[in-house]
Order: C-alpha cells, then sequence, then structure tokens
C-alpha cells in the first residue's frame, strides 16, 4: 500500500495547489537557467550564423563584437587570393535605433557581400533571401515585423523580405542582413546640415592655402555631389570571414599571420572571446542569481514538506506504534517529496511553454537543462525532505498514547 | 499455564526533585494467553503507564518484561527489537480511536496487516471487518465514521496480526452503555476464541462480568488480586 499516495488523495486540492507554488518558483529558477542559456546562445548564435572557418580583424583587437575592428576594404580580395580560402566575405556591423509607426526598435546591421552572399546561409523561417542589390533586408523574427514591412533607413526604404530565427546580438537585439551597399549607405547616413557645415570648413580650408589659387577649380569640388568629406569618411569593414579547404587551413592561417596589420581568429576563438569577454559578467551575474534563487527554492521546499510532515505526525506515531519500520515512515513523507516535486516540475514547465514566447530575451531550454532539470529537482526534494524524513523517523508512538 | 507476557518488578518514575512521580513501584502482573483481564484504578494510579510499559512504548527503568517467557526488558534496556515485537505480538486499542486519518477503513486494517507481514492483507482485512459487523464502511474514512464503528475498526486493525497480547486503554470510554458493553463482549470473544491474552484498562464497572481476572492499582503498585465478586463497585471508580 503506498502511503504516500494515499495521504495526497485525501486532500488533492491542497497537494496541487501546493505543487503549483512550488512549480511557480521552480518555474523562475528554470527560467533563470534558460535566460542564462539564452544570454550564452545569443552571444555565439551571430557567429556561429555567419558560417566562417576563420575571422581576419584588425590587428591586436578581438574582433567586432567585442571591440571596434576596422579593416581596409581591400583586404577582402587580398585575403580571397590566398591558397586555400575557398570564400572571403566583408563583415560590417552597425547598431541602430530607430522608430517606426511609433514604436522604437533597435537593429544590428550586418552587411552581405551581394550578389556572392545573398543570405543563403542564414537560418531562414519564412520569406526569401536577398534578390536585388538594393532595398531589401532579411531580418530576425523577433523584431516582430512580417514580411513586406518597408523600413526607413539611411533615408532609404527597406523592404523586409525574409525572416530568420534566433539571429540576435549578445543584447538580444534582432539583426538585419543587408548588401554590403546598403550597409554602407546607412553607415553614412549623416545630416544635410553636417554635410554643408564640412563643405564650408573644407573651403576655407582650401582658400587658406596657395593650392586653391594655382588651382582655381579646386574650390569647386566640395560643392560636387560625389564629394565626400575627410571628416565623415567612408565606413571600413569590420572584418573579413573565410571559408578554408579545411585540409589547408594551418597553411592559411600561416600566411595570414605573417601580415602585419591582421589577426587571424578560428571560429572557436571568436566564440571563446564572445563569452569571455562581452557576456562574461552577465553570465556570471545571472550564474550566482541562479545559484540564490535555486537555495532559495530548496529552503521553501524544505519547510514546505517539513510543515506537510508535522501535519502527519499523529499519524505517523499510530503507524510506529503498529510496528511500521523507519524504513516506510521514511518513505511515505520521500516519496510525497517525489511526487510533489514532480507536479512542481510538470507545472511549471507548463508555464514556461506558455509564458517563455513573452519574454523579451531569449529564454533556450538547452538539452541539458531538459535532463538535468528533473534530476535536480529530484534531488532537491530529497535532500529538502531531510527535515521532515529525519521528523517522521523520531515520532514517538508513546504521543497516542497520549493523545 | 502459559503467560503472554509477565512483568516482575517493573518500576517506573516521572520527573525528578520536588515533582519525582513513582508512576509504577515494583509492578508485577502476569496475563494468561485466552484471558480477559481488567486493569482498574482511579487516575493518577499507574495504569496507562503500566499499559505503556506492557506494551513496549515507555519501557520501565527497572524490572523485567517477559514476551511468553522471553526477557524482552531488563531494567530498562532493550532485550530485543521492540518494534518488531510490537508488530509482531501486540495490539492496541485507545479511548480514540486513532485510525489513521488518511485511509479508509478498510486501508486501517490492511496497513496493519502489510506491516505484520500477513498474507493477503486484504482478505484479512474483510474477515476482520465482518467479524466486527462494519464492512459496509470498509470505504468510509475516519471522519466519517460514527464512535463506535471507529472503535471497532481500531480493534479490527488491533486483530489484524492475531496478536498474542491485546491492551485496551479505556477503549468504551467515548461510547453509550450499550457500545461500550458490545466492545467488551467483543473482547472477551477475542480472547477466548483467539487465544489472545487480554488486558483492559476501564472505569466501567456495568461491564466487570466479561472480565476472566481483574487487577486493581493504587499509588503505581498492584493491589491483591481478588475474585471479581468481591471487587465493590465504587473502587473501581476514579
Amino acid at each position: 500500500m503506498n502511503l504516500a499516495y494515499r495521504d495526497t488523495r485525501r486532500r488533492p486540492g491542497r497537494f496541487v495547489a501546493t505543487a503549483a507554488g512550488l512549480g511557480l518558483l521552480f518555474a523562475v529558477v528554470i527560467s533563470m537557467q534558460g535566460i542564462y542559456a539564452g544570454l550564452v546562445d545569443d552571444a555565439t548564435i551571430l557567429a556561429n550564423a555567419m558560417h566562417a572557418d576563420l575571422w581576419i580583424v584588425q590587428r591586436g583587437t578581438s574582433g567586432p563584437f567585442a571591440e571596434a575592428s576596422r579593416l581596409d576594404p581591400t583586404l577582402e580580395s587580398r585575403a580571397a587570393a590566398v591558397p586555400g580560402v575557398r570564400r572571403a566575405r566583408a563583415y560590417t556591423y552597425q547598431l541602430v535605433q530607430r522608430v517606426h509607426e511609433g514604436t522604437t526598435y533597435r537593429l544590428a546591421l550586418v552587411g552581405l557581400a551581394w550578389p556572392d552572399d545573398r543570405g543563403d546561409s542564414l537560418p531562414l523561417v519564412a520569406g526569401r533571401m536577398v534578390a536585388q542589390a538594393h532595398g531589401e533586408m532579411i531580418v530576425d523574427a523577433s523584431l516582430g515585423m512580417p514580411i513586406g514591412t518597408v523600413l526607413s533607413l539611411g533615408g532609404e526604404p527597406f523592404r523586409i523580405v525574409g525572416l530568420t530565427r534566433n539571429a540576435l546580438t549578445t543584447g538580444g537585439d534582432a539583426v538585419a542582413f543587408l548588401p554590403l551597399a546598403d550597409w554602407q549607405l546607412i553607415a553614412n547616413e549623416a545630416p544635410n546640415e553636417a554635410l554643408q557645415t564640412e563643405r564650408q570648413r573644407t573651403l576655407e580650408r582650401l582658400r587658406a592655402t596657395d593650392l586653391a589659387r594655382t588651382l582655381p577649380g579646386l574650390e569647386d569640388l566640395p560643392l560636387d555631389d560625389r564629394w565626400r568629406s575627410p571628416a565623415l569618411p567612408s565606413p571600413p569593414i569590420h572584418a573579413i570571414l573565410l571559408n578554408v579547404d579545411p585540409s589547408r587551413r594551418d597553411e592559411v592561417v600561416s600566411v595570414l599571420e605573417h601580415w602585419g596589420d591582421v589577426t587571424v581568429l578560428t571560429h572557436a576563438d571568436e566564440e571563446a572571446l564572445l563569452l569571455q569577454g562581452v557576456v562574461a559578467r552577465a553570465r556570471m551575474q545571472l550564474g550566482l542569481f541562479s545559484v540564490i534563487l535555486t537555495l532559495t527554492a530548496a529552503v521553501i521546499v524544505m519547510m514546505v514538506l517539513w510543515t506537510m510532515t508535522l501535519e502527519k505526525t499523529h499519524d505517523l506515531a499510530v503507524l510506529r506504534l503498529l510496528g511500521a519500520p523507519t524504513t516506510r515512515l521514511a518513505g511515505l513523507v520521500l516519496q510525497q517529496a517525489w511526487m510533489l516535486g514532480a507536479l512542481a516540475y510538470l507545472i511549471a514547465f507548463g508555464i514556461g511553454q506558455v509564458l517563455y514566447p513573452y519574454f523579451p530575451r531569449r529564454v533556450v531550454l538547452t538539452q541539458e537543462i531538459l535532463w538535468a532539470a528533473p534530476i535536480a529537482v529530484l534531488l532537491l526534494t530529497t535532500i529538502a525532505s531531510v527535515l521532515g524524513v529525519a521528523h517522521a523517523t523520531r515520532v514517538d508512538p508513546a504521543e497516542v498514547l497520549d493523545a | 499455564m502459559t503467560f503472554a507476557v509477565r512483568a516482575e518488578r517493573i518500576s517506573k518514575t516521572f520527573g525528578r526533585g520536588d515533582t519525582l512521580v513513582h508512576a509504577l513501584v515494583d509492578v508485577s502482573i502476569a496475563l494468561e494467553a485466552g484471558t480477559i483481564a481488567a486493569l482498574l484504578g482511579p487516575s493518577g494510579s499507574g495504569k496507562s503507564t503500566l499499559v505503556k510499559a506492557l506494551g513496549l512504548v515507555a519501557p520501565p527503568e527497572s524490572g523485567t518484561i517477559f514476551f511468553h517467557e522471553r526477557p524482552v526488558v531488563v531494567d530498562g534496556v532493550a532485550m530485543a527489537d521492540l518494534t518488531a515485537l510490537r508488530r509482531d505480538n501486540l495490539g492496541f486499542v485507545f479511548q480514540k480511536a486513532n485510525l489513521v486519518s488518511f485511509l479508509t477503513a478498510r486501508e486501517n486494517i490492511e496497513v496493519a496487516c502489510e506491516i505484520g507481514g500477513t498474507e493477503n492483507p486484504r482478505k484479512r482485512a474483510t474477515e476482520l471487518l465482518e467479524y466486527l459487523g462494519v464492512a459496509h464502511r470498509a470505504a468510509s474514512r475516519p471522519e466519517t465514521l460514527s464512535g463506535g464503528e471507529q472503535q471497532r475498526i481500531a480493534i479490527a486493525r488491533a486483530l489484524a496480526n492475531r496478536p498474542a497480547l491485546l491492551l485496551a486503554d479505556e477503549p468504551t470510554a467515548a461510547l453509550d452503555r450499550a457500545r461500550g458493553r458490545a466492545v467488551m463482549e467483543l473482547f472477551r470473544r477475542v480472547a477466548h476464541e483467539q487465544g489472545a491474552a487480554v488486558l483492559v484498562v476501564t472505569h466501567d464497572h456495568r461491564a466487570l462480568d466479561v472480565f476472566d481476572v481483574t487487577h486493581e492499582m493504587e499509588d503505581g503498585r498492584i493491589l491483591p488480586t481478588r475474585p471479581l465478586s468481591q471487587t465493590p463497585p465504587e473502587e473501581t471508580h476514579a
């Protein structure tokens, strides 16, 4: 006869309510783990989405995600010429914040080396790749804008033609992929006033030199539409992504390491830099918070189980008087703890499935979390039942006779 | 003569210093198999303490308790597994039924059968429910049973493992006269039909005729045993 089940059966509503309370608590703990995993995943997802074997970045820097990395655009063709390189792509990255129909949104703009790269390596969940050189973009579905939406960036309209899933920055912002030329257009965006002011300053500098007197037409140059101010330079590219012949990878790395202006990072290096550098503090913060939450949950579960056992003291004393062995009384408490834990876990899981999509940041229930969480709940309830088990095993059968 | 249980010069005290109480003072008592004995005496005379001692729930500090002539407690030291002895040899009935609140009537009996290792607990529970006339309440929870029904279930539970010794501490105190009488008759049947030694602590002198022997206690001591005909009713009151 399973005493734990029979005790539970007496007041099922109360048991379920208790489990629901614990379930909410477990949901918070699991959510923290999921947010933590989401943060780690988000930190590397963009780097992973680029499917690059090697990253060429500015000499002495840690790459475009960790810090500013500026490379000359000609480096793309230089890298492509290295024996063993199958494909070289310029990588550009810039965060923008704009307002669309009254809603503020943030986008990380990543340039595609169109027409070579139309976004074919991206995890599209809807729509299509970029099909024309200008005015189209692929964005992450988390932005919440459907295909066909037109965003105004750099004074130009951009139509969303495809949606990706989980292409996010370390900060959880959606990433937009668009042709490199468009990216540069947006990155070059400067107000007219700034251009006019800069033109005026350039003219004044020219007039102050002999050159303006010897070359009269030079003063017209800043007024030309094609003129670019030295103070508003064309943006450089931030990295070069390489896909290499696996058998010649070391050879490629060896060649690039001899170039004085760049640093070569493997994909693993880039991932490690992201995790150790960009999100390290946030990871630690979430990790510690998760530990505190888990301990809090353990204490609460312990108190709940202890209270449940205290309420049964008389029944336990009767069973003890009947000669029930200690193991059976301990088993009653322990099994009930497990039943409570199992139900609470299911409730927590259900709550998560319903609510996680509405979280502002991604909550990732990794395989590790999915198999570790039930084991953790089992361990937690087992440890938490220690007080209850101790009480059950110490119950004096004489209590019944004195009642 | 076969004694189910025998106590020899057992003593027990409570408190210390000025509050020291001698609950049992050199008490010797033997309960014969197949007989029903009453334990009489005023409140505070040590009856419940003696029941606890014989029931191996609160062993005495000195003296010896024998089970089937085997010493099981000597000077407060257990010489055997008392929990196992209780499980295998003893049945308890109290003034309050003390049924396990989360089990049905049948389950209360079944769990005792299980603990005692009885084969086919369900069948045994059915037998006992029928024997005690409460089979129709088998699926009821304790709180839905009347006092008399609860007490019958408690008795059935006490009999679950065919105990050699049945200890009942004022089992009819919460029952009316007729039901109290019926319970006493039941104990007598148990003693005579099942060969158990039954000791009943009672204040109810109206049912003394069901007992084979009476023991009286006063100030922690057993008074000399006398035939039932010589037991004046007023002495049995608390």
